[in-house]
């Protein structure tokens, strides 16, 4: 129980860092000083004590969409651990099946693409439309990705795939690990909406997805909209930290040991943020008709990851 | 022979449906009579069939024989029995017809004064009647009558709004394709008959062990076509999308809910349990030909803007779904991993009720948006959510539930699959774990589009602004009518939160048919209904993941209210841009929602448009712009037209040739076979 809400409090608090560390990538790179690490923490409180205007075209699936974005994002962050130690891992939710982790996400995705439809204006459709295209070409990739490498442990269950990781001394040297672990890096790309497939700076129709979606928020509810894709985020993150990056020397036992985790869960993730800035300062946004092709290759290399763990060995 | 009482119930419940067509019949000139009457007693067999049956399944023991009657003819006896699978597929069959038939009471009240309501009921029970009939039949022969005369009498309702052209040509696609099936299945039968000389088909065991391997194989090749083209696999599902548009939305219900699955009840009752063996390259056809239609199934729906034609496209796809489960079922169990087997199969039936449930509801839902709007077309809806907000409820709950979403009916089936095709994996060979991971992906690929397909669906239709003057004008449909869809949605839930209860009856189906055990692989014990599933270590339950759910919201509902305080909320318009006011035609449209999606699969589509710009100077002043976008169906043009072309062109020649109309030619072939008759008998 107390694994579960640190976990809760590590996830939800931890996740609008992740979004200022990569802005302040962004910004170094632009020579500019950038706002600070903390801007998204700002943000979200000042949001929250806002008023909220809504559309009178909505309806009341406009005002719950947030409620359950939230919520089914949340829930499918208490499936997966953030450090791979015996305490967190057993007392991940419900083992941390990886089906259920994919369908609770489904769930938020299928009330946010309803909620761009609601209020009647043309960027909500837009930003829906692209959004259900962009997803529905990574799932089989995300799939297969958390076959093979619940094949290598026994069981679709994210805590033991984390657990035979850990095991494993460096298993992102593993010829199905490191295949999965850039199908990994491009599914997290893409389904938070970074730069080689969204840009989230922007406001500009042509090139929203995820922004044009929540568009007509205001106030609390975009806040919550806000903090979902962010905690959004940084599962996606979890995962890849704890799946091809796990700490494999012993923790001390007790609160120290639990300390110790945490803080190096949060250096793992912040580095891979910093990782993700500078990818998005050294590419380009494709053009959105190029995303497939993304996908494409991200598909294949699911499938070569997946050939690979039984050719090469696992 | 000792029937109980429960065995009883069920001749009763045939007597209802029976008592039904005729009273739709009697009061043929009542309209409002003819049919409460009919749906009441409709209702009641379903209520008393569904007790019998459940009680059944419960209380196992053996087929019940209900009739079996055998004349003088030689070679011929009607036989109508039940055990534990045909026990099922009635439960399913009957649950959908209580739901459809209570909905159907306020539904066909458009056709008052317009029809003729008596025949319509008396052709709606008739035809609840001969899918009765098909789980009954004890013999080849019953099965036969009975496969038939549910064909004919659902051709009569495709046909029933008979004026209008296009409806004639659905109903003729649609008997010209099942019967070519009902061919298939028959030679096979011929086949396994004249080899075996067995006629039962419900009994202990298998019945045609006896036959030679290569008749085993060409009997299953035709039974599968034969199948298949009920269930509409592709390339077989042509008559699919054109029959459901025509049939009113409660006959679609019926027959996309349960009566494409009287060939999964074909396929695994003849080839599953009849042959007492299955080979694994059978399997692998099923599994592949299931990958096929699950995702053309829903790329194709995706691009549909017709409710019923978009929903039939949908039957495509969980038909490859329920596939699936049973090609890597039948996989499993030539390689003799039982366990494995078994809950694949069971998540194929389980997915065979769960599509019953909600594609039912769906089409029940379609009937009510067009019964409210006088409309199919998804771009002349919008905004029903508030003139129909119950019918919304509903729609949305289907919606979830077909999208495989936690926490409904269709997550939990998709779920097994997943973890069979997952147990599998590591005992399969290289070529089959290919397939086998190319079938989860289809599975994941297929739950994304459908999710996206649904989005469209409950969005352009239910969200937004109306796009006409009906959909403005829309009122909440009669009770009778979301009573029935209610039923459905409720069971969707409940089918979601409680998969036990429908696992432990699947268990009696399988032990019973297959000798297979779903519980050894599923532990976690069979008592407690509400406890989770547990597969091969990987742990699901329903109810936990609603529960955790909705107690974030609980929470964070209170939370921000604590952290942001009172906030008010102003009511206004949708952003404009700063120009005139936002109206329903700048509305993202059905066909813009899946534009992207056309685009990326334009190979598959062959997307069209044509922009006609008309007027004196089109260049400079045009009057009138026309765009048209179309999509081609590939099946229809690369593969019927070729063969209808082909026989078309050879009957041309036969006619030049051999057909010519001079009766000295006649009277030369007339020669010509009483030479080579006369030659035959002297030789031979």
């Amino acid at each position: 129980m107390i694994y579960i809400i640190l976990q809760l409090i590590i996830i939800i608090g931890l996740a609008p860092l992740m979004n200022g560390i990569i802005r302040k990538i962004k910004a170094i790179s632009q020579k500019r000083k950038g706002a600070s690490v903390f801007q998204m923490y700002y943000d979200i409180s000042k949001l929250m004590r806002k008023d909220m205007v809504v559309s009178d075209t909505a309806s009341w699936i406009y005002t719950a969409a947030p409620y359950v974005v939230f919520g089914s994002t949340v829930a499918a962050a208490l499936l997966v651990p953030v450090c791979a130690t015996e305490g967190w891992l057993n007392s991940a939710f419900m083992g941390g099946d990886a089906l259920v982790f994919l369908y609770t996400l489904a769930l938020g995705r299928f009330f946010l693409m309803l909620a761009g439809l609601d209020t009647g204006s043309t960027f909500g459709g837009m930003g829906s439309s692209r959004e259900g295209l962009i997803s529905s070409l990574l799932e089989p990739s995300m799939l297969i990705g958390l076959f093979t490498l619940g094949l290598a442990s026994g069981s679709l269950s994210i805590s033991r795939m984390m657990a035979e990781s850990t095991a494993k001394a460096v298993p992102v040297l593993n010829p199905a690990y490191i295949v999965i672990f850039i199908v990994m890096i491009i599914v997290l790309l893409a389904e938070t909406c970074r730069i080689p497939v969204d840009d989230p700076a922007t406001h500009l129709e042509l090139t929203m997805v995820h922004e044009a979606m929540i568009l007509e928020y205001s106030g609390r509810q975009l806040a919550l909209m806000e903090l979902a894709a962010s905690v959004k985020q940084l599962i996606i993150m979890t995962l890849i930290v704890n799946m091809f990056f796990p700490i494999t020397f012993a923790l001390p036992a007790g609160a120290a040991g639990v300390a110790l985790a945490i803080l190096l869960y949060a250096a793992r993730v912040m580095l891979l943020s910093v990782l993700i800035g500078i990818v998005e300062v050294c590419t380009v946004k494709l053009r959105f008709f190029s995303v497939p092709n993304l996908a494409a290759i991200a598909f294949i290399l699911a499938l070569f990851g997946f050939v690979n763990y039984f050719v090469l060995g696992r | 022979m000792n029937l109980s009482v429960t065995d009883h119930l069920f001749t009763l419940a045939i007597i209802m449906f029976f008592a039904g067509a005729c009273f739709g019949l009697l009061f043929c000139k009542k309209h409002r009579a003819a049919n409460t009457l009919s749906n009441l007693f409709c209702m009641a067999g379903s209520a008393m069939g569904t007790i019998s049956v459940v009680f059944h399944l419960l209380k196992g023991g053996g087929p019940v024989t209900v009739l079996n009657s055998v004349p003088g003819i030689p070679n011929f006896s009607l036989q109508l029995k039940y055990d534990n699978l045909s026990a099922y597929f009635l439960l399913v069959l009957f649950i959908l017809t209580f739901a459809v038939s209570l909905y159907s009471i306020g539904y066909i009240s458009h056709y008052y004064g317009k029809r003729n309501v008596g025949i319509f009921n008396f052709l709606y029970c008739t035809f609840i009647l001969s899918m009765m009939m098909v789980m009954l039949a004890g013999n080849l022969l019953t099965f036969f009558i009975a496969w038939e005369l549910m064909s004919v009498v659902s051709y009569f309702l495709v046909v029933f709004e008979h004026e209008r052209s296009e409806n004639v040509k659905a109903g003729t696609v649609y008997i010209i394709m099942t019967h070519l099936g009902a061919a298939l299945i028959m030679i096979a039968f011929m086949i396994m008959n004249v080899l075996t000389g067995e006629t039962s088909i419900i009994g202990n065991g298998a019945f045609f062990t006896a036959l030679p391997e290569a008749a085993k194989n060409a009997c299953f090749l035709l039974l599968l076509v034969g199948f298949g083209t009920k269930a509409g696999i592709i390339p077989f599902h042509i008559w699919l999308p054109k029959a459901h548009p025509a049939a009113s939305s409660n006959i679609s219900a019926l027959m996309s809910g349960f009566m494409i699955k009287t060939a999964i009840y074909g396929i695994v009752r003849f080839i599953i349990c009849g042959f007492g063996g299955i080979k694994t390259w059978w399997g692998m056809t099923i599994l592949i030909l299931g990958i096929v239609a699950a995702v053309l199934g829903v790329a194709y729906a995706l691009m549909e803007h017709n409710i019923k034609r978009l929903l039939a496209f949908h039957s495509i796809e969980n038909i490859g779904i329920i596939f699936i489960g049973l090609g890597m079922g039948m996989i499993a169990y030539s390689k003799e991993y039982y366990p494995i087997a078994a809950v694949a199969i069971a998540a194929a039936l389980f997915h065979t009720l769960n599509h019953a449930l909600f594609k039912g509801g769906l089409f029940l839902g379609a009937g009510a948006i067009q019964y409210a709007t006088h409309t199919r077309d998804i771009e002349q809806l919008g905004g029903l959510i508030k003139k129909m907000p119950v019918t919304a409820v509903f729609v949305l709950c289907f919606s979830l539930a077909i999208s495989a979403i936690v926490p409904f009916n269709g997550f939990v089936s998709e779920w097994l699959t997943y973890q069979s095709i997952f147990a599998f994996i590591p005992k399969g060979s290289l070529c089959i774990n290919m397939i086998s991971i190319i079938a989860a992906a289809a599975l994941a690929f297929a739950g994304a589009l459908a999710a996206v397909c649904f989005v469209k669906l409950f969005g352009i239709s239910f969200l937004g602004l109306p796009r006409s003057e009906h959909a403005g004008e829309a009122k909440e449909v009669p009770p009778t009518m979301l009573g029935g869809m209610g039923i459905l949605a409720a069971l969707c839930l409940v089918a979601g939160l409680f998969p036990k209860i429908i696992l432990n009856l699947l268990d009696k189906v399988l032990i019973e048919t297959a000798a297979l055990k779903i519980y050894p692989n599923l532990s976690g014990g069979t008592v407690p209904v509400f406890s989770g599933l547990t597969v091969s270590g990987n742990k699901m339950s329903m109810i936990a993941i609603l529960a955790v759910i909705l107690a974030l919201i609980a929470a964070t509902v209170p939370a921000v209210r604590i952290i942001g305080g009172k906030a008010d909320s102003r009511k206004y318009g949708t952003w404009d841009c700063g120009f005139v006011e936002i109206n329903e035609r700048m509305q993202y449209t059905a066909t813009g929602f899946s534009k992207p999606i056309r685009i990326v699969f334009r190979i598959l589509f062959r997307p069209s448009r044509t922009l006609a710009v008309k007027g004196e100077h089109p260049k400079y002043y045009p009057d009138k712009m026309e765009y048209k976008v179309g999509t081609v169906s590939v099946f229809e043009k690369y593969f019927y037209d070729v063969i209808i072309r082909g026989l078309h062109r050879f009957s041309q020649r036969v006619k030049l040739s051999v057909q010519t109309g001079s009766i000295h030619m006649y009277l030369s072939y007339i020669l010509v076979t009483v030479l080579a008759l006369m030659l035959y008998s002297r030789l031979f």
